[in-house]
């Protein structure tokens, strides 16, 4: 409960040409009013989904998580590998039985059928099977060969279930995973996504077009018309990772540091897929503000709520009006950042004078990663450097 | 002093939702927060798991005051299986298996709602050790705050402070209105009339939404409690000229609203 927690914000303002990359049921864009005015919006799920999907991306195979019901077919497997490979080297009879058992705790019954299936999807980690084998000690083939009621006897004092409930893959330590029967298993999810929505107010167009059937040759007329929706914004995307959650699901310091960064740069770079092909509206953010807090944190997408107009340009007003947002809520309310890094492509003194000088995105990566890892080693964040002392460095 | 106390929060966000009973593909909004979704909110500051009692919290008597309504936001919302692979379908055979669905099914299709462009406050009233203590985590909240929703963070500060008054109608009239500045605009006047409800023994209507527990394992069960409808007229900050587009205090700035007393 007095637990110290460090949230680690991250706020992108981007701008996506004439698009429709998160649509409903009737293939309009997806839209929200925020102080009275219509947005774009794209759901927090759909960016999620394609962050994840970013995120696994760069995730050694070894580390990946996977969802499944044959959880005991993989662990058989495993069992079945020779031991330099990290098996166990069973038959495959004896590795089976002895898969079956060690589930046995997880209420993962043993069935008639050959193949063994928990009665619902499991979300773990391979690193987690590898645990499970390292949990038997070498003991393997000696347990495969003891009768049902001894083997039952003795795996039931593995420690199966923390085995599975600690160390968590990353992926699952950041987005979550609910097992409704098995509570032990669950894990709360570290990240928070919001909504994007567009800084300014959005009118959805339609695209009308006719298509050519080159067969024919009989009339005028298209081979098909059709209208497609879009609308093109300059977006505010905003997430935040609790750093000392994510610690405590996967007990790892160093994964925790190595996960932040990699979470950050995955939320940055991903972009939802829909309508890809029509629109080509894959683009890099103008801006990329990351605040590291110890108290709240602090949804900046206030800083919008008068929409944007756009006369000197929808992106460079949008980060201006980000830069007095997070200034008035310092000084209003008292909630400034330990640390402010940011990396953007537009030219203000206000934007410097905020969020400190552009860094190159890796370095912004970078110092990150050294400002969580100095947090989870010694319980502090090192002082911000002043831009002055900056100065006076070079 | 009688050791009692109230703790305002404002609820501001582009969306926020309130669920309440809501089950399977549809998941509503109520029109105004929730007692579950308020002591989920303080829970969670506190950083309590779960399965963590919340009898301490039940106690709390909670007034929402609608300082801004908002309206409705249906979102569709799709699942499917990012290997490409087919949805099992609802059905189960004899040994509980999901059934494949037939024709084979890739897209599931659940409808969120969500109250967009709202702003309420409001008010929990109950010992004021126990609330001095959630005003503190509400400030240095163990896990990420939210409106009902986790894809609906908070904007602005959370906590509007304690006030060391147990009259929770009389808190309610006495924070500033705080509404965003583009609907402020569209308001003349120097008074403007907005609806709450407070937790009352003797109130009039019910609402069911006190949870007994968040435990994923057992799902959460409500049950009613009494509310009782208000309407609080609050100062605009705005100067009144004098003239004819003066609007008196009272609700005629509301205009013809036939579903007030339905309480929507």
């Amino acid at each position: 409960m007095s637990e110290p927690t460090l949230f680690v914000e991250v706020h992108i303002l981007q701008s996506v040409p004439p698009s429709n990359i998160n649509r409903d049921d009737s293939g309009t864009p997806k839209q929200a009013l925020y102080g009275g005015a219509r947005r774009a919006r794209i759901s927090s799920q759909a960016w999620k989904r394609a962050t994840r999907i970013e995120f696994a991306k760069t995730e050694a195979p070894a580390d990946r998580a996977t969802r499944t019901k044959r959880i005991a077919t993989l662990l058989a497997e495993r069992l079945g590998r020779p031991e330099s490979e990290g098996g166990a080297a069973l038959e495959a009879a004896q590795a089976d039985r002895l898969a079956a058992a060690l589930m046995e705790p997880l209420g993962i019954k043993k069935s008639a059928k050959k193949e063994e299936q928990s009665a619902y999807l499991l979300f773990f980690g391979k690193r987690q099977l590898d645990d499970l084998v390292r949990l038997l000690g070498g003991r393997a083939a000696e347990l495969a060969a003891l009768p049902d009621k001894e083997l039952q006897e003795e795996t039931s004092k593995l420690p199966v279930v923390s085995a599975l409930s600690t160390g968590h893959p990353a992926e699952v330590a950041l987005f979550g995973r609910m097992v409704a029967d098995l509570k032990d298993l669950n894990v709360d999810a570290a990240v928070q996504v919001a909504h994007a929505l567009s800084t300014h107010a959005v009118r959805t167009e339609f695209d009308y077009y006719t298509a050519v059937d080159d067969e024919n040759t009989e009339d005028s007329g298209a081979g098909m018309i059709g209208t497609v929706e879009f609308n093109s914004a300059t977006l505010y995307r905003y997430a935040v990772l609790g750093t000392h959650q994510l610690r405590n699901n996967l007990t790892s310091a160093e994964a925790t540091r190595e996960a932040t960064v990699r979470f950050i740069d995955a939320f940055t770079r991903s972009m939802p897929t829909g309508h890809q092909n029509s629109f080509a509206h894959r683009t890099l953010p103008h801006l990329v503000l990351v605040t590291v807090r110890t108290d709240q944190p602090v949804n900046l997408v206030s800083a919008f709520e008068e929409p944007v107009t756009g006369n000197q340009g929808l992106a460079a007003e949008s980060a201006t009006a980000l830069a007095d947002e997070l200034k008035t809520a310092g000084e209003t309310w008292g909630t400034v950042p330990q640390r402010t890094l940011a990396t953007y492509a537009l030219e203000s003194d206000k934007l410097a004078e905020a969020f400190g000088p552009s860094l190159p995105f890796q370095t912004l990566l970078e110092e990150v990663g050294n400002t969580v890892g100095a947090w989870l080693t010694h319980g502090e964040i090192p002082a911000q450097r002043t831009e002055a002392a900056q100065a006076g460095h070079r | 002093m009688s050791g009692q106390a109230v703790l305002v929060l404002r609820l501001a966000a582009p969306l926020q939702s309130w669920g309440g009973p809501s089950r399977y593909n549809r998941r509503d909004t109520q029109p105004q927060p929730t007692k579950s979704g308020i002591l989920g909110l303080l829970a969670a500051a506190e950083g309590r798991p779960r399965e963590a009692s919340l009898t301490d919290l039940l106690g709390l008597r909670l007034g929402v005051r609608v300082d801004q309504p908002g309206t409705l936001l249906r979102d569709y919302h799709t699942v499917s299986d990012h290997r490409g692979l087919a949805l099992p379908a609802a059905k189960v055979d004899a040994k509980g298996a999901q059934k494949k669905t037939g024709p084979a099914k890739y897209t599931g299709v659940t409808q969120r709602y969500y109250l967009q462009d709202a702003v309420f406050t409001a008010a929990v009233a109950g010992p004021a050790a126990l609330l001095q203590h959630l005003e503190h985590a509400v400030r240095h909240p163990a896990f990420p705050l939210s409106l009902g929703r986790r894809s609906c963070p908070p904007t602005g500060p959370v906590s509007l402070g304690l006030h060391p008054d147990t009259d929770l109608p009389k808190v309610l009239e006495d924070v500033p209105w705080q509404a965003s500045a583009p609907h402020r605009a569209r308001f003349r006047g120097a008074q403007v009339t907005v609806e709450a409800t407070v937790e009352d023994p003797a109130g009039d209507l019910t609402a069911t939404d006190v949870p007994d527990t968040y435990d994923l394992k057992t799902g959460t069960l409500f049950s009613q409690r009494t509310v009782r409808h208000l309407w609080i007229s609050l100062p605009t900050g705005q100067q009144t000229t004098g003239q004819a587009a003066d609007i008196p205090a009272g609700r005629t700035d509301l205009g013809h609203d036939p579903f007030a007393l339905l309480g929507w």
